[in-house]
């Protein structure tokens, strides 16, 4: 082989939850170019334009190089030594006046599952203290607590490859080909050779195009448009009896419920016409092998852990899930969102989401860590921050997350950073968020350290460093134990594989993962000692008490905001593809040339009432706060609704986005936010004349 | 379905190909326009093989093997076909392919240097505003593999076959370039091309790093 690099690594990429496995190849001490793995079990030989493309920022001039510390107003650089040092003194200090508890820290769905692990361990061990959270509190915590309670595990019931051997998928509150291009573009393949799509969404989505019924539901209303759905695979006698008998709890109490939402009620609610509704309803129910996917426009809503339910009755009536091709696929944001939550990155639950409070488990790790914990859960996100601008707590340890950027209700986020004692935060680059800290750690990104992340289809598989991190920057391993080792715990580790090892001895359901053992292909959980996996939950029963789903009877209720006389339009915010989450990373990229800006997608209806032009930068406001960008008018959004992206610090969305979150696990309601569009004066400038065309 | 591939039985499964049969038996047959993740497509006639009782060289992609069917990969006048189609390809280029490509690696197969044939060449034309593809027209060879990975591994639907013969290329979008196509940069292009027709700007510049010449733009 006639190579031009220097060295080639298989890894797995460290931006969406799809988990494609690439290769990235290294020539003079940089990555060169990255391509996806031909064997790579969600990609297949692809990755979008960001796996492939956006690497750049991992040498970027400006990424953190060397510990800062906090000094008269700024920062200054520091050794290890010193940085550490200043996090032990202040850590202790605030331990002995206030207890363990004053101190909180967040886990990064970002970061592998051993750094995850440590950090857990760190905070619960050396620190002594359940405040641990991780960022997928703000996505798809509420699919994990609705998948518990309806099946008994959290996590997706089948694999990517059930989406090829569908008849039909429905697609809610999901836009693949934006925020999870490969999966996107299996799904657009698929379809093209017949699988049938139905699609549920406030915007008429890419994959809308390629379906046989789409449902443009007004944001808030999902519960109606499932339940309905549910009425009508009753009432025309769609339901999977045997299934329902056989495997089921429930059933009587949802058909009960679901009886008063026909399509014409739920057509009232949602305003998606009631023949919409029967076919789509139909279409699912019929076919022999259907799966359903969703996001963030599920989970980010007041009741969107019970929306997942809802799904989760619909798969249950209909005998759709345990099977391959019928598959419950919840689509994971960021790359580790699945294993940051399985590792005990959460305040209530250690690996595997077994509670704090259970003797038994607790106690096997009081044993190995050799400390001693309470049975009680800690603090969430959220109430990190309230507590935080009451007074109770007084540092946190934030490792590898952009609260001030990304999280809502973003002017009391600021508040309870700046009332805090002080704050670590661990990171590749500054952001908004280290602008509160006493003390800045250099970090490692994906292409620079070696562990796993768990996709979105429970597969756990190998990240392995291609480079080494920049200056003194440190892996997040190697920094997490250090200051483990400095607040007084030794951990003992000496690789991220001997973590993978504790936790396999710990965890039942992990039991036989082993680095050496994950190949090329990884391993979807659980897995049995001998290294057996499981692509498909659920076969035979499911892992609740009797062995079986539970139907959940909830109704529809209003979203916490909704629009008035006053702030007259819904926003919905989300992903586009060229960009990811906080911009960190896209942004030092050439993505930033593919898009350069965020903008408003408002209805022409909407934009003709408001006497808005193609172009014009609008101040956009809420009951919260309010941001400026230009408009875009197109027709794939419904009118009343506006939507935008929260890619862009210049923009900061989520100055926009209130208090109010999901019922039973705090996700924030980033997809109701009643707005008022107001002309703001000026015009954006002309697009960059393209340079020329050919040159020769 | 039981075949025969160089003298050795290899069992598959009816509709695989001579191709995939071949590979399963470990045999390598040189291709330019496969790419395992698109259908077959059957166009540059390098995966030439002969069969027992056919009256010429099949291409072994596109041909299902039929039960007892004999192949012989080696296949002197197959090979002598294959060979002379890469030749040509070879001489219509401004300068030998990259080392690493698919199509130096074929050349290397079939033991082709220089051409024999000195007729017209094609003339650089690049097309380097997406911020990370780049496109050197002259290099095409029409293989339409990469406007197959566009169709069939991601969807944009974004690239075309244009022009004939001598002057047969692709292009994005109706000849607006990427970036005001429907192509959404995925690269799958980039990754199935065998020429670096369509590669990637930091590949060019780290060739031409290295020889000082890499950038003919």
């Amino acid at each position: 082989v006639t190579s031009r690099f220097d060295a080639t690594t298989t890894t797995t990429c460290g931006y969406c939850g799809v988990g494609c496995r690439l290769e990235a190849h290294r020539a003079d001490g940089r990555i060169a170019s990255i391509s996806p793995a031909m064997d790579g079990p969600a990609n297949k030989g692809h990755t979008c334009v960001k796996g492939r493309f956006a690497h750049q920022f991992s040498r970027s001039r400006d990424r953190l190089t060397a510990p800062l510390v906090r000094e008269s107003g700024g920062f200054r650089l520091a050794s290890w030594d010193e940085a550490i040092g200043r996090i032990a003194d202040a850590f202790g200090r605030i331990k002995a006046e206030h207890g363990p508890d004053a101190i909180a820290g967040l886990a990064s769905s970002r970061a592998t599952n051993e750094d995850c692990y440590v950090m857990q361990r760190m905070m619960r061990a050396a620190i002594g203290t359940h405040n641990i959270d991780n960022c997928s509190r703000v996505c798809h915590s509420p699919t994990s607590w609705a998948l518990r309670k309806s099946f008994g595990m959290s996590g997706a019931t089948g694999s990517f490859d059930d989406i090829e051997a569908a008849q039909v998928a429905l697609l809610i509150g999901v836009n693949p080909t934006q925020g999870h291009p490969v999966v996107g573009a299996r799904i657009k393949q698929a379809a093209i050779k017949g699988l049938k799509l139905v699609t549920a969404d406030p915007r008429r989505i890419e994959l809308a195009d390629y379906g046989e019924v789409h449902l443009g539901m007004r944001p808030g209303t999902n519960a109606a448009l499932l339940n309905g759905l549910a009425h009508v695979v009753i009432r025309d006698g769609l339901v999977d009896e045997r299934f329902v008998a056989e495997r089921t709890e429930g059933y009587d109490a949802l058909a009960e419920l679901v009886a008063a939402y026909t399509p014409e009620a739920v057509e009232e609610i949602t305003t998606v016409p009631a023949a919409d509704l029967v076919a789509a309803a139909h279409l699912y129910a019929s076919a022999e092998r259907a799966c359903i996917l969703w996001g963030l426009g599920v989970t980010e809503h007041r009741y969107g852990s019970e929306c997942v339910r809802l799904i989760c009755n619909l798969a249950l009536l209909t005998g759709n899930v345990g099977r391959p091709g019928s598959a419950l696929l919840p689509l994971r944001g960021q790359n580790n969102v699945q294993g940051s939550s399985d590792h005990g990155a959460l305040p209530d639950t250690f690996t595997d989401y077994r509670h704090v409070s259970d003797e038994s488990v607790a106690s096997a790790f009081e044993e190995r860590w050799g400390v001693t914990m309470k049975r009680e859960a800690g603090m969430k996100i959220p109430e990190m921050f309230d507590a935080a601008v009451g007074g109770s707590l007084k540092a946190m340890y934030i490792f590898g997350e952009d609260v001030a950027q990304t999280d809502p209700n973003t002017e009391h986020v600021v508040h309870a950073l700046e009332s805090l004692d002080f704050l670590v935060c661990q990171d590749i680059f500054e952001n908004e968020t280290t602008k509160y800290a006493d003390v800045i750690l250099p970090a490692s990104s994906f292409l620079e350290k070696t562990g796993t992340f768990t996709n979105a289809e429970r597969r756990v598989q190998l990240v392995e460093a291609a480079n080494d991190p920049p200056g003194s920057a440190k892996t997040d391993f190697e920094i997490l134990t250090t200051v483990s080792r400095a607040l007084g715990h030794e951990m003992g580790y000496e690789t991220p594989s001997d973590v993978m090892d504790e936790i396999a001895e710990l965890t039942p359901r992990y039991a036989g993962i082993r680095h050496e053992r994950l190949g090329r292909g990884g391993l979807q959980w659980p897995v049995a000692p001998d290294g057996t996996d499981t692509p498909i939950l659920y076969e035979r029963e499911f892992e609740l008490p009797g062995g079986r789903g539970q139907f959940a009877p909830l109704p529809y209720k209003p979203p916490g905001d909704a629009a008035d006389e006053e702030f007259p339009l819904i926003l919905v915010t989300g992903r586009r593809l060229e960009h990811y989450n906080a911009g960190t990373m896209t942004r030092r990229t050439g993505n930033l040339t593919l898009m350069s800006a965020d903008w408003l997608e408002v209805h022409p209806d909407d934009a003709a009432a408001l006497g808005l032009t193609e172009g014009e930068t609008v101040t956009l406001r809420s009951r919260r706060g309010q941001v400026k960008l230009p408009v875009q008018i197109t027709g794939r959004i419904e009118p009343g609704h506006v939507f935008t992206a929260f890619h862009f610090p210049e923009v900061r969305t989520n100055l926009l986005i209130g208090p109010s979150a999901d019922v039973n696990t705090s996700c924030p309601e980033y997809k109701v936010v009643a707005v008022a569009i107001e002309p703001a004066g000026d015009r954006i400038s002309e697009p960059l004349a393209a340079e020329p065309a050919v040159s020769a | 379905v039981r075949v025969e591939i160089d003298g050795q039985p290899v069992d598959v499964e009816p509709g695989t190909t001579i191709l995939e049969a071949a590979q399963s038996a470990g045999r390598y047959v040189p291709t330019l326009c496969f790419d395992e993740r698109m259908a077959p497509f059957g166009a540059c006639r390098v995966c030439m093989v002969g069969a027992e009782g056919a009256a010429a060289p099949l291409a072994a992609c596109t041909t299902p093997c039929r039960e007892d069917m004999r192949v012989d990969t080696t296949d002197e006048t197959s090979r002598r076909i294959a060979a002379a189609t890469v030749e040509l390809v070879l001489s219509e280029l401004p300068e030998p392919p990259g080392e690493h490509t698919e199509l130096a690696a074929v050349a290397r197969h079939f033991g082709i240097d220089e051409p024999r044939w000195q007729g017209e060449r094609r003339r650089p034309a690049h097309d380097r505003r997406h911020p990370y593809l780049a496109l050197q027209h002259e290099l095409c060879i029409s293989c339409g593999r990469c406007v197959r990975a566009c169709d069939e591994v991601q969807g944009a639907f974004a690239l075309t076959a244009t022009g004939r013969g001598f002057h047969s290329g692709i292009t994005a979008g109706l000849d607006s370039g990427f970036v005001d196509s429907t192509c959404v940069s995925c690269g799958a292009c980039a990754d199935t091309c065998p020429t670096d027709a369509i590669t990637e700007h930091t590949l060019l510049d780290m060739a031409s790093a290295y020889t000082g010449n890499g950038g003919t733009t």
